[in-house]
């Protein structure tokens, strides 16, 4: 249990997947200018990342390791993880029409996000046991919505704010990305 | 061995995929019904009937027909070409000139700037801050909030008088505008109203129209007074008049007798601009 604990304030604030690891860099400026959006964003990431890692777990230790082939698990996962959110999609498409209008686009767009196969090859260097790698991933998730929430609220008020003509929109963005990265830095080696 | 199992595994994946498209029912109902009136709606997904843009509303409506009655779109009621297919697509009638709104903005602007505000640019700060920077403290701010809102870019700010004006032929009656003013000053009004009161002061007491600005409503009665069809009622508790758009015959001696200019022609609203110049 307190290895579980562990792994999971680890994943959310200590080894964050945007201001620690540089992972899912294109979802932070690209979908991080609206409140609304981002969190959707972030629900969509954390609910990929979860079945991938359950369904990359299974595939591992049950092909890969008694193959001897987990050499070619990159391969692999980015062919399992396209084939599941393909697959999410079709069947919400078919069960859930609202449900599909309200994932939109972020659902297609979350296949080729690099936050997912991620958090899969992290599981796999790691060697977490099943539950561990649920836990992992539902705190990669979290601890990615957490920072695009963030910085989608202080964009928000960036607008507003008097900004150097030069600085606007992106390049002011960039700098709050800096400072917010500084930030998470404070909690570095807490575990 | 690795090739064949990675196959393997590639050929399994195709397969999920191929059984769930297969397999899996397809569970939402009245579908085609549903794209029928998709394809009617104007998919400009502006959120003003109350769902989640025009493919919700369809669904709502393929599910209860009456809902349309209740809550029409808005954009459909002013495209009779919309209006009709959508009234042969479910066999019902919709009076358009009774349920489209406009929207209106109840102040003439004109009440002087007391202070020199060059914080935010936006009508909800200066509220936030101090209650405006105009000596009304109801009256339009002219920062674009509305403006900016509006999908039909049918309103705009007069600049002499620094008041939003929206010009109802392009305004289609969503309402996006209405929640945006932190002054509570638009309001959607049937689109066949006639006169428009441009005046949002609320205190009574001390009827202080003229002191906090030129073209507010003094409480006179002067339009009711003038009225000769019996369209305007005094409404004594807000003493404030009530237009009958019924009766109104649009002789417009309201607007003539009214010495605060209070009151416009609401049906030539937007246009003044135009008529300015060709006087010119």
């Amino acid at each position: 249990m307190n290895e579980l604990i562990a792994i999971f304030i680890g994943m959310v604030l200590i080894n964050n997947f945007i201001l620690v690891r540089f992972l899912g860099l294109c979802p932070y400026f690209g979908v991080s200018k609206k409140l609304g959006p981002a969190i959707s964003m972030g629900i969509a990431v954390t609910f990929v990342m979860t079945i991938a890692s359950i369904a990359t777990w299974l595939i591992r230790n049950y092909i890969l390791i008694p193959f001897d082939i987990e050499y070619m698990n990159i391969v692999i996962y980015i062919l399992v993880i396209a084939t599941l959110v393909q697959i999410i999609e079709l069947f919400i498409k078919k069960t859930n029409m609202a449900l599909y209008f309200a994932f939109g686009i972020y659902l297609p767009l979350i296949t080729t996000n690099c936050a997912v196969l991620g958090i899969t090859l992290i599981n796999a260097t790691k060697n977490y046991s099943f539950l561990g790698s649920v836990v992992a991933a539902l705190g990669a998730g979290l601890g990615f919505t957490l920072v695009l929430a963030m910085m989608s609220g202080i964009r928000e008020k960036l607008e507003l704010a008097n900004t150097p003509k030069a600085m606007k929109g992106l390049p002011i963005a960039f700098i709050t990305a800096t400072l917010l990265g500084l930030a998470f830095l404070g909690f570095g080696g807490m575990i | 061995m690795t090739i064949g199992i990675l196959i393997a595994i590639g050929l399994v994946c195709g397969l999920i995929i191929y059984m769930v498209y297969i397999k899996v029912p397809q569970k939402v109902k009245g579908l085609k019904k549903t794209e029928e009136l998709n394809a009617i709606l104007p998919g400009m997904n502006c959120g003003a009937c109350g769902y989640a843009g025009c493919f919700g509303y369809a669904q709502a409506v393929a599910k209860d027909p009456d809902l349309v009655l209740k809550t029409p779109c808005s954009l459909v009621l002013q495209d009779p070409e919309r209006l009709e297919r959508l009234e042969k697509a479910l066999g019902v009638t919709l009076d358009a000139s009774e349920m489209s709104k406009k929207a209106l903005v109840h102040c003439t602007g004109n009440s002087e700037v007391i202070c020199n505000y060059s914080g935010a640019q936006t009508c909800k700060a200066v509220t936030q801050l101090l209650r405006g920077y105009k000596k009304c403290p109801y009256a339009c701010l002219g920062l674009n909030d509305c403006v900016e809102v509006c999908p039909q870019d049918a309103i705009s700010i007069d600049p002499e008088k620094n008041v939003a004006v929206v010009d109802p032929e392009k305004c289609t009656g969503c309402g996006l505008c209405v929640p945006e003013c932190p002054q509570d000053l638009i309001e959607l009004v049937p689109a066949g109203t006639k006169i428009a009161f441009l005046c949002n002061y609320k205190p009574l007491k001390n009827i202080p129209g003229r002191e906090k600005c030129d073209f507010g409503c003094i409480h006179c009665r002067k339009c009711f007074k003038a009225c000769e069809d019996e369209a305007i009622e005094w409404n004594k508790e807000t003493a404030l008049p009530e237009f009958d758009r019924e009766k109104c015959t649009l002789c417009l001696k309201c607007i003539e007798a009214c010495e605060q200019n209070t009151l416009a022609d609401f049906t030539k609203m937007g246009k003044e601009k135009e008529v300015e110049l060709v006087s010119a």
